[in-house]
C-alpha cells in the first residue's frame, strides 16, 4: 500500500546515502587509489490500485566505484615500463658521470702514461724521467682500479636493491592476496561490491607495478590473480608466492630470483622485465658487465702489450726488462650444480681476439661447447683441451683436465677481473728497459751495397754479450769474430736478406757485400743513452692489436666511451618518452576514477535540494493528515 | 579531452608541468655555469668520443713539443762543440802553414808542436763534451763512457759506439737528436776522399809532394799505387800487382798522372825515392793532428828531411781540410735538423690551435642560444606558476 509518507521516508534515506557518498568522495578526493563512488537509485516497486499502479518511492540498490579495468591495466602496464627505464636510466647516468671529464679520462690517463715513455725516450739517462714514467704507470693503474671500484660498488648496489625490492614485492603479494580474502568474504555477503577494499587492493597492485612488471586476472568471487614474468604466479585468490634473491650458480655473489611457492622454487631472473626490477636486471646484464669487461680488455691490451716490448729491452743495469705490468687472470667459475670432477683452467692468448663477453663452456656427455653469454652465439673451439693443445677460442686458450659429467659446466669470464690484478712490478726506475740489446755499425771503408736490415737477440737465455766483428772475404764468405778475435761463426757465402744467427743472436743484411766490408755489433749491453726500446714502448697504444687487429687500444676506449654514451642516451630518451605514455595513462584513468569536487559540490546540492524536497513531502503528507483530523473533528 | 578532469589530476598534472619546466631550466642553467654543451658522454656520446680523442691529441702534441725542445737542446749543444772544433782546426791549419816555412828552426817548430799539443787536448775535450744530463754529446748510445781516450800506444781510441737516438717530434716524424763521435771524428775520408799520397820514409832525395787531385773520376782504379823514380829524371807508376801503370820524364814541379789523378812532385828527388799513392780509408782527426806533430818532431836540417817533412805538412794540410769540410757536412746537417725541428714546431703550434678549435667547436656552449633558451624555460616555468595559482582556487564550495 503506496503512501506519501513512506514514499518520502525513502526520498529521505536515499538521498542520505546519497550525500553520505558525495561526503566520502569529498574526503577521499586527495586519497591515493580511491576511485569515486556513485550511488544507483532505482524505484521501489509499485502497488497496484484499481485505476494503475502506485509509485512506493525511491531506494539504492548499489554503491560503485567509477573504474575502468582496461584502463587502470594500462597504467600499469605504463608504470612497470617506465620504472623501468627510469632505474636503468639512474645508474647508467653514474657510469656515464663517472666518464664525463674528457682532459681527465681514460685516453688522456693513457697518453699521459705514453708521453712518460716519450720523456724516457729524450733522455734515457734521466732518473727523474724514468721515474715520472713510473709514477704515471701507477696513475694509470690506479685511474682504472678506480673506475672498476665505481663498478664494483654499483654491482654491489644493484644486488642490494634487489634484494630489498623482492622482500616488497612479496610483502606486496602477501598484503594483495590477504585483501583478495577479505574482498570474497565481503562480497559474499550481501552481494555488493567493497569498494574501498576494492580500491586498497588495486591501490597495492599499483605500487607492485612500479616495481615489477605484473598482469592480473579478475576472478568471478571479485579476488584477483597477479602474475609477473611470462606468467608465473605471484597471487593467486588468497595465497602469495614470495619472490626472494638465490645466488647464481657460477659466481655467488650475483643475485638471482626466484619465485617460491609451496616451497618450490623457479628462477625467473631471465623471465622478470619492468618495474625496478626489470630496469636493475636490465642495467646489470647489458650496461654493467660489458664496461666493466671492457675496461679489463683495455687493461689486458695495455699490459701485455707493454710487457711483451718491455721484456725485449735492456734497462740501465744492462739486464732484459722483465714484467712491467701485473694483469689479472682469466676468472673461471664452475658451476655448483657439476657433478663430475673437471677442473679448467684458461689463459689469455692472442689479445686481438679477446671480446668484452662472458663465455659458459658446457660438456654435453661427449664434447665441449663454448658459448658467448650476452649474444647466446656459439664459439667454434679448435684443439682438443688439453695441456698440449688446448682449446682456442676467442684469444683464449683453456684447458680442462679431470673427468666431466654430461651438463657440467664452466663460466669463463676473460677480462672481469683484468683490472682488479692490474698494477706495475717494477719500483726501481734503473729497471726500465729503455735500450735495445745490440747496436750495429758498418764500417765506414764498406764498398758494398750491403746494410745490416735487422739484428735482434733471438734467445735471452744462451745470449753471450760482447762485441762481435762480421767480415766479408773475397770468396763471399763471412766470419763473426768476438773482441778476443775468435771466430764463433762463419759460412762460406750469403745471400741478402737471410738471418745469420750466433750466439743468442739473428742478424741480416739487405744488399750485397763487398770484400772486407764489415760491421760491428755491440752487444755488450752497457748502452744507457739507447732509447729505442722506449720510443717502441711510447707507439704500444698507437698499434692496432684488438678486434682482430683492426683496433688500437686508443680507438677502443673512445667506442667504450662512446658505447657508454650511447647507452645512457638511449636510456633517458627512453624514460621521457615512457613517461608521456605513463603520465597520459594515468590522466585517462584518473579521469574516469578521479574526484572532481566541482562536481561533487553540484551532488552535494543536488541531493540536498532532492532531501529537501523529501521532507516537504512528508511535511505535506502530515499537513494532508491534519487537514483530515481537523475536517472529521469538526 | 575527456569532459570531466579529477581535481587531484588537475594538481599532479600542473605540479609535473612545473617540475618538468625547472628541470629543464636547471639542465640549461648547468650549460651556462660551466660553459659546457657536453657534460657527460650521454649528453652526446659521437663528440664525447671525440672529445676523449682529441683531449688525447693535445697532449701528445705537448709531449711532441718537449721533445723537440729536448732535441733542439741537445743539437745545439753538439752545434756548438763542432763549430769550436772547426775553430780549432783553423788554428791548427795556421800553425801547420806557418810549420811548413822554409826558414823556420826545429827550435821554432818545437814551440808550434807546443801549441799544437794542447789544441789537440782542446779537441779532444771537445769531442767528451757532456749534454745536460750528464751523457757524453758523442759517445752513441754509451752515453755514459768517456767515448775519446788514448790507449796505450798514444792513439785515439773511440769507446762509444755508433748509435744514434730518434726522438718523436710528430705522430710519423722523428729526428735524429746527435751523431756518434765515429761518425763526427773517426770515419773521416783519407787525403782527398778518392786516394792519399805519402812520401816514402826512406827517401834520400829532396823531391817534395804535392798531393794534387783526382782529374777524371771515371779513370780511378781503386789500388795502392807507387810512384818510383827510376832516375833523378824519369818516373814510373806501380800498381800493387807491379804492373807499370804510367811513366815518364821528370821536370820539377811538373804533373805526374795516371789513371785519372794528377799528382806534383817539386825539388829533386833522388833515384830509387817512392811516393805511394793508396785507394783512400778512413783517418780520424786525432791521428791526422798526431801525424803533425810527428813529422814537426822529427825535425829538419837537410834538404832530404826538409823534402820529406814538406810532404808530410803537404798530407797533413789536405788532411785537415778534409776533417774540417767533415765537420762543416756535420753541422749543416745538425743546422737542417734544427730547422726541421723549428719547422715542426710551428706546425704543431698551428695543429694546436686546430685542436683546440675543435674541443671548443664540439663542446663549448652556444651562449646566445643558451641565454634566450633559458629565458625562455624562465618564463614559461613562471607561467606555469601563475596559473596553476590562479586556477587552483577556482572551486564551486566557494560559493556554496
Amino acid at each position: 500500500m503506496a503512501d506519501m509518507l513512506s514514499t518520502g521516508v525513502s526520498g529521505l534515506l536515499a538521498f542520505q546515502r546519497a550525500l553520505d557518498t558525495t561526503s566520502h568522495n569529498i574526503a577521499n578526493a586527495s586519497t591515493p587509489g580511491y576511485s569515486r563512488q556513485l550511488v544507483t537509485l532505482a524505484t521501489q516497486g509499485a502497488d497496484q490500485a484499481g485505476n494503475g499502479w502506485v509509485g512506493r518511492g525511491v531506494q539504492v540498490t548499489t554503491i560503485q566505484r567509477a573504474f575502468d579495468s582496461t584502463l587502470s591495466d594500462q597504467v600499469r602496464t605504463a608504470t612497470a615500463s617506465y620504472q623501468q627505464f627510469d632505474t636503468f636510466a639512474g645508474f647508467a647516468a653514474r657510469i656515464d658521470n663517472l666518464f664525463s671529464d674528457s682532459s681527465t679520462g681514460l685516453s688522456n690517463t693513457l697518453q699521459q702514461f705514453m708521453n712518460a715513455a716519450q720523456t724516457v725516450a729524450d733522455s734515457p739517462t734521466s732518473t727523474a724521467a724514468r721515474q715520472v714514467l713510473l709514477s704515471q704507470a701507477q696513475s694509470l693503474a690506479t685511474r682504472l682500479k678506480g673506475y672498476n671500484t665505481s663498478l664494483d660498488t654499483l654491482a654491489g648496489q644493484v644486488g642490494t636493491q634487489l634484494s630489498s625490492e623482492a622482500a616488497s614485492v612479496s610483502s606486496l603479494s602477501q598484503s594483495i592476496a590477504d585483501l583478495n580474502r577479505q574482498i570474497v568474504r565481503a562480497q559474499g555477503g550481501n552481494q555488493q561490491p567493497p569498494n574501498d577494499l576494492l580500491d586498497q587492493r588495486d591501490h597495492l597492485i599499483d605500487q607492485l607495478s612500479q616495481q615489477i612488471g605484473v598482469r592480473t586476472v579478475v576472478q568471478d568471487d571479485g579476488s584477483v590473480n597477479v602474475y609477473i614474468g611470462s606468467g608465473q604466479a605471484l597471487v593467486t585468490g588468497s595465497t602469495a608466492a614470495t619472490l626472494s634473491t638465490t645466488p647464481d650458480s657460477f659466481d655467488s655473489t650475483l643475485q638471482h630470483l626466484s619465485l617460491q611457492q609451496n616451497g618450490v622454487g623457479v628462477d625467473v631472473t631471465s623471465l622478470i622485465s619492468g618495474g625496478t626490477i626489470g630496469g636493475l636486471l636490465q642495467f646489470r646484464s647489458t650496461m654493467l658487465d660489458g664496461a666493466r669487461n671492457a675496461l679489463g680488455r683495455v687493461a689486458v691490451a695495455v699490459g701485455t702489450l707493454f710487457n711483451d716490448q718491455h721484456a725485449s729491452g735492456l734497462d740501465l743495469n744492462g739486464q732484459f726488462g722483465g714484467q712491467f705490468f701485473s694483469i689479472g687472470d682469466v676468472r673461471t667459475l664452475p658451476s655448483t650444480s657439476n657433478a663430475g670432477s673437471a677442473a679448467v683452467s684458461v689463459t689469455r692468448g692472442d689479445i686481438a681476439g679477446l671480446t668484452t663477453a662472458n663465455y659458459k663452456l658446457q660438456y654435453d656427455g661427449s664434447a665441449w661447447s663454448l658459448t658467448r653469454m650476452d649474444t647466446g652465439a656459439s664459439v667454434a673451439l679448435s684443439g682438443s683441451g688439453t695441456a698440449a693443445d688446448p682449446f682456442v677460442a676467442d684469444g683464449l686458450q683453456i684447458v680442462v683436465a679431470g673427468s666431466a659429467q654430461a651438463g657440467d659446466r664452466f663460466q669463463i669470464q676473460p677480462t672481469s677481473q683484468a683490472v682488479s690484478g692490474f698494477g706495475v712490478l717494477i719500483s726501481d726506475p734503473a729497471k726500465i728497459a729503455a735500450a735495445a740489446p745490440l747496436v750495429t755499425s758498418a764500417s765506414a771503408t764498406n764498398t758494398g751495397s750491403e746494410a745490416i736490415s735487422d739484428a735482434s737477440v733471438t734467445s735471452q737465455a744462451t745470449w753471450v754479450r760482447g762485441t762481435y766483428t762480421l767480415a766479408f772475404d773475397s770468396t763471399g764468405g763471412w766470419n763473426i769474430t768476438d773482441s778476443s778475435n775468435a771466430t764463433v761463426a762463419s759460412g762460406s757465402s750469403y745471400t741478402a736478406g737471410s738471418a745469420i744467427t750466433f750466439n743468442g743472436m739473428s742478424v741480416s743484411l739487405s744488399g750485397t757485400p763487398a770484400s772486407g766490408d764489415s760491421f760491428t755489433i755491440n752487444a755488450t749491453g752497457n748502452v744507457p743513452g739507447d732509447n729505442r726500446n722506449a720510443l717502441a714502448l711510447a707507439g704500444v697504444l698507437g698499434q692496432g692489436v684488438l678486434s682482430g687487429g683492426s683496433t688500437s687500444i686508443q680507438s677502443a676506449v673512445g667506442q667504450f666511451i662512446s658505447g657508454i654514451g650511447v647507452q645512457t642516451n638511449q636510456a633517458q630518451y627512453g624514460r621521457d618518452a615512457q613517461q608521456v605514455v605513463k603520465d597520459d595513462a594515468t590522466s585517462q584513468f584518473d579521469n574516469i576514477s578521479g574526484v572532481n569536487l566541482d562536481e561533487e559540490a553540484a551532488n552535494m546540492v543536488r541531493y540536498q535540494q532532492a532531501y529537501q524536497a523529501a521532507a516537504k513531502v512528508i511535511s505535506m503528507a502530515n499537513t494532508l493528515f491534519q487537514t483530515l483530523l481537523d475536517a472529521t473533528r469538526a | 579531452m575527456s569532459i570531466r578532469i579529477s581535481t587531484s589530476a588537475m594538481h599532479d598534472l600542473a605540479v609535473t608541468a612545473m617540475l618538468r619546466q625547472q628541470a629543464a631550466l636547471s639542465t640549461i642553467q648547468n650549460q651556462v655555469a660551466s660553459g659546457k654543451r657536453v657534460q657527460t658522454p650521454a649528453d652526446d656520446p659521437v663528440a664525447a668520443a671525440q672529445l676523449y680523442e682529441l683531449s688525447r691529441t693535445q697532449s701528445q702534441v705537448e709531449q711532441f713539443n718537449k721533445n723537440s725542445a729536448a732535441a733542439t737542446g741537445r743539437l745545439q749543444l753538439e752545434e756548438q762543440g763542432l763549430a769550436d772544433a772547426g775553430t780549432v782546426l783553423q788554428r791548427v791549419r795556421e800553425l801547420v802553414v806557418q810549420a811548413n816555412t822554409a826558414t823556420l828552426t826545429d827550435s821554432d817548430r818545437k814551440s808550434i808542436v807546443t801549441e799544437l799539443q794542447s789544441r789537440i787536448g782542446e779537441l779532444q775535450d771537445i769531442a767528451n763534451r757532456k749534454d745536460s744530463s750528464s751523457d757524453y754529446l758523442f759517445a752513441g748510445y754509451s752515453a755514459a763512457t768517456q767515448p775519446f781516450v788514448r790507449g796505450n800506444g798514444g792513439a785515439m781510441g773511440y769507446f762509444g759506439d755508433a748509435g744514434v737516438r730518434q726522438i718523436q717530434i710528430n705522430a710519423a716524424q722523428y729526428v735524429h737528436d746527435g751523431d756518434a763521435g765515429s761518425a763526427v771524428f773517426m770515419d773521416i775520408a783519407a787525403g782527398n776522399g778518392v786516394y792519399t799520397a805519402a812520401a816514402a820514409a826512406a827517401n834520400t832525395g829532396s823531391g817534395v809532394l804535392d798531393p794534387g787531385s783526382v782529374v777524371d773520376r771515371s779513370q780511378w782504379v781503386p789500388d795502392n799505387y807507387t810512384i818510383s823514380f827510376t832516375s833523378t829524371s824519369t818516373w814510373q807508376v806501380i800498381d800493387s800487382s807491379s804492373n807499370i801503370v804510367a811513366s815518364g820524364n821528370y821536370t820539377a814541379g811538373g804533373a805526374i798522372a795516371f789513371r785519372g789523378v794528377q799528382l806534383r812532385v817539386s825539388g829533386a828527388p833522388a833515384a830509387g825515392d817512392q811516393f805511394s799513392v793508396q785507394a783512400a780509408g778512413t783517418e780520424d782527426v786525432f791521428a791526422t793532428l798526431d801525424h803533425v806533430v810527428t813529422a814537426l818532431q822529427a825535425g829538419a836540417n837537410n834538404d832530404t828531411t826538409r823534402a820529406r817533412l814538406a810532404s808530410a805538412l803537404n798530407g797533413s794540410l789536405q788532411q785537415i781540410d778534409q776533417a774540417s769540410d767533415h765537420l762543416l757536412s756535420v753541422r749543416a746537417s745538425v743546422g737542417a735538423r734544427l730547422s726541421l725541428l723549428s719547422d715542426s714546431d710551428s706546425a704543431r703550434e698551428s695543429q694546436s690551435t686546430d685542436l683546440a678549435t675543435a674541443v671548443s667547436g664540439l663542446q663549448d656552449l652556444d651562449y646566445t642560444t643558451a641565454i634566450s633558451k633559458m629565458s625562455q624555460q624562465y618564463v614559461s616555468l613562471q607561467a606555469a606558476q601563475q596559473s596553476y595559482a590562479s586556477t587552483s582556487k577556482l572551486s564551486l564550495f566557494n560559493y556554496l
